[in-house]
C-alpha cells in the first residue's frame, strides 16, 4: 500500500482498539441487569487491556524506529465478585432475599466511555492533519 | 520519455538517426549540428577571451562546449533517475515520503527546463555568430 | 553544474526541516495511538538532531545540513500525571499535533516558493 499518510499504522490501530473498547462498554451497560448470564451466574463486567507493538515494518536504522501501535491484548472479565441487592420480589432471589446483581457500576462505564471516545476524536484529528499534509505536498509542483 | 523527444525533435538529428534513449547521443547530436570546424573556432574564442562561459566549464581546449554539454546532460538524466526511483519507492510501498517524491520531481523538471534553455541559447548564438560572418 | 541550483542553505534547510515535520507527525501519531495503554513512554524527535540542525543552520552550511539523519526518541523530560505510567498528555499532544502541520505546511511553501523562483529565473515565467 501507498504510504501517502504519515503515521497511518498507528492512527488506524488506535482506531480500530478504541472501537472495540465502545463495543465492551456498550455490552456492559446492556448487560447491567443481568441476573442469569448462559453460564447461570450473574453477569461478569468485562474490560479491555491495551497493549503497545512496535509497527511491524521497521529495521532498527529507519528514523521512524521506535513509532509504536496500539492493540487490544485481551477482553479480560472482571474479577470482582457480584453485588448482593436485597430485593426479596425478584424471581432470581435466594433464600435470604438477596439478589446477586452484576459487578457494573454505570458511573465507571460512563467516565471510561467518555474516555475512549475522547482519544477517538484524537486519533481522528491526527489523520485530518496528516491528510492536510498529504494535501498541501501534492501542490509542490503546481504552476500557477 | 516524452520530454526528452520533444528536445531531440528541435535538434537536427544526424544522418544516421539517434538512439532513442541515449541521452550521450542527443548531446554528441547537438554539437554534431553546429560543425566541427565552426565548433573549434567558437572554442578558441572562448579560450581567447577575458568573458567566462557560466558554470562549471572545463580546461578551454578543443571540444569545452561539447564537455558543458554532456556535462549538464549527464546531470540532468542523473536527476531524472532520482526522480524516477523517488516515484517508484512511494509507489511500492518503500520507506519514501511523498514530500520527497513530489520534490524530487520538481527539482528534475527545473533542471530539464534549464538544460533546454541552454540548449537555446547556445543555438540562438550560433546562429547569430553565423549570421555575422559574411 | 545542475547541482550548483539546488545548494542554498535554505532551501536545503527547508527541505531537511520538512522530513523532521513527517517525522515528527509519525512521532505523535504513535503517542495519540497509546494514550490509553498503560506504560507507554511519549515519543518525539531526538533533541540531541535537534541542536545539531539549529547549528547547521545557523552556521549556513549546506552539505552539513543535507548529512543530519533526524530519529526518533523517548522524551525523557514527560513526567505522568496518571497511575499507570503513561506519559502522554491528551490537551498537550494535541497542541503538538496543530503547530506541527502549520510547520509542516510552511516548510512546503518554502521548498515550492525556492522551486517556482527558480523555473521563473531561468525561463522568465511562470
Amino acid at each position: 500500500m501507498i504510504n501517502l499518510l504519515t503515521g497511518i499504522d498507528s492512527t488506524s490501530s488506535a482506531l480500530d482498539a478504541e472501537r472495540i473498547r465502545m463495543d465492551v462498554i456498550a455490552e456492559n451497560i446492556a448487560n447491567a441487569n443481568v441476573t442469569k448470564d448462559v453460564d447461570g451466574k450473574p453477569y461478569q463486567r468485562q474490560e479491555v487491556v491495551f497493549e503497545s507493538v512496535l509497527r511491524a515494518q521497521q529495521d532498527a536504522d529507519s528514523p521512524d524506529a521506535g513509532s509504536q501501535t496500539v492493540q487490544i491484548a485481551r477482553v479480560q472479565r472482571d474479577s470482582r465478585p457480584p453485588r448482593m441487592v436485597y430485593n426479596p420480589s425478584h424471581p432470581d432471589a435466594n433464600k435470604q432475599g438477596m439478589v446477586a446483581m452484576p459487578n457494573i457500576n454505570i458511573h465507571e462505564e460512563m467516565v471510561d466511555m467518555i474516555a475512549s471516545s475522547r482519544s477517538y476524536e484524537a486519533n481522528l484529528a491526527v489523520v485530518k492533519n496528516a491528510r492536510a499534509m498529504a494535501m498541501s505536498a501534492l501542490s509542490i509542483g503546481r504552476h500557477s | 520519455m516524452d520530454a526528452l523527444s520533444a528536445l531531440k525533435m528541435v535538434t537536427t538529428p544526424p544522418a544516421g538517426g539517434l538512439s532513442a534513449n541515449s541521452m550521450q547521443d542527443l548531446a554528441a547530436s547537438a554539437t554534431k549540428s553546429i560543425p566541427t570546424a565552426e565548433l573549434q573556432q567558437l572554442s578558441s574564442i572562448n579560450s581567447d577571451s577575458p568573458l567566462q562561459t557560466s558554470g562549471a566549464v572545463s580546461a578551454g581546449s578543443g571540444a569545452s562546449f561539447e564537455n558543458m554539454l554532456g556535462g549538464l546532460v549527464n546531470d540532468v538524466a542523473q536527476k531524472q533517475a532520482s526522480a524516477g526511483s523517488a516515484v517508484t519507492g512511494l509507489l511500492s510501498g518503500q520507506n519514501v515520503s511523498l514530500h520527497q517524491a513530489m520534490i524530487s520531481m520538481e527539482e528534475a523538471n527545473v533542471s530539464f527546463q534549464m538544460m533546454v534553455e541552454v540548449r537555446n541559447r547556445l543555438l540562438d548564438s550560433y546562429q547569430e555568430l553565423m549570421r555575422m560572418q559574411i | 553544474m545542475i547541482d550548483a541550483l539546488f545548494t542554498d542553505s535554505d532551501y536545503v534547510a527547508a527541505k531537511k526541516m520538512l522530513d523532521v515535520s513527517l517525522l515528527r507527525h509519525q512521532a505523535i501519531a504513535s503517542n495519540l495511538a497509546n494514550v490509553e495503554t498503560p506504560n507507554y513512554k511519549r515519543l518525539d524527535v531526538s533533541p540531541s538532531f535537534e541542536a545539531q540542525l539549529r547549528q547547521a543552520v545557523a552556521g549556513q552550511d549546506s552539505a552539513e545540513i543535507a548529512s543530519l539523519q533526524p530519529a526518533l526518541a523517548v522524551d525523557t523530560g514527560a513526567i505522568s500525571g496518571r497511575s499507570d505510567g503513561n506519559t502522554v498528555q491528551l490537551e498537550t499532544e494535541m497542541l503538538k499535533l496543530n503547530q506541527n502541520t502549520v510547520e509542516n505546511t510552511l516548510e512546503t511553501q518554502l521548498v515550492s516558493g525556492s522551486l517556482a523562483r527558480l523555473r521563473l529565473a531561468i525561463t522568465g515565467k511562470g
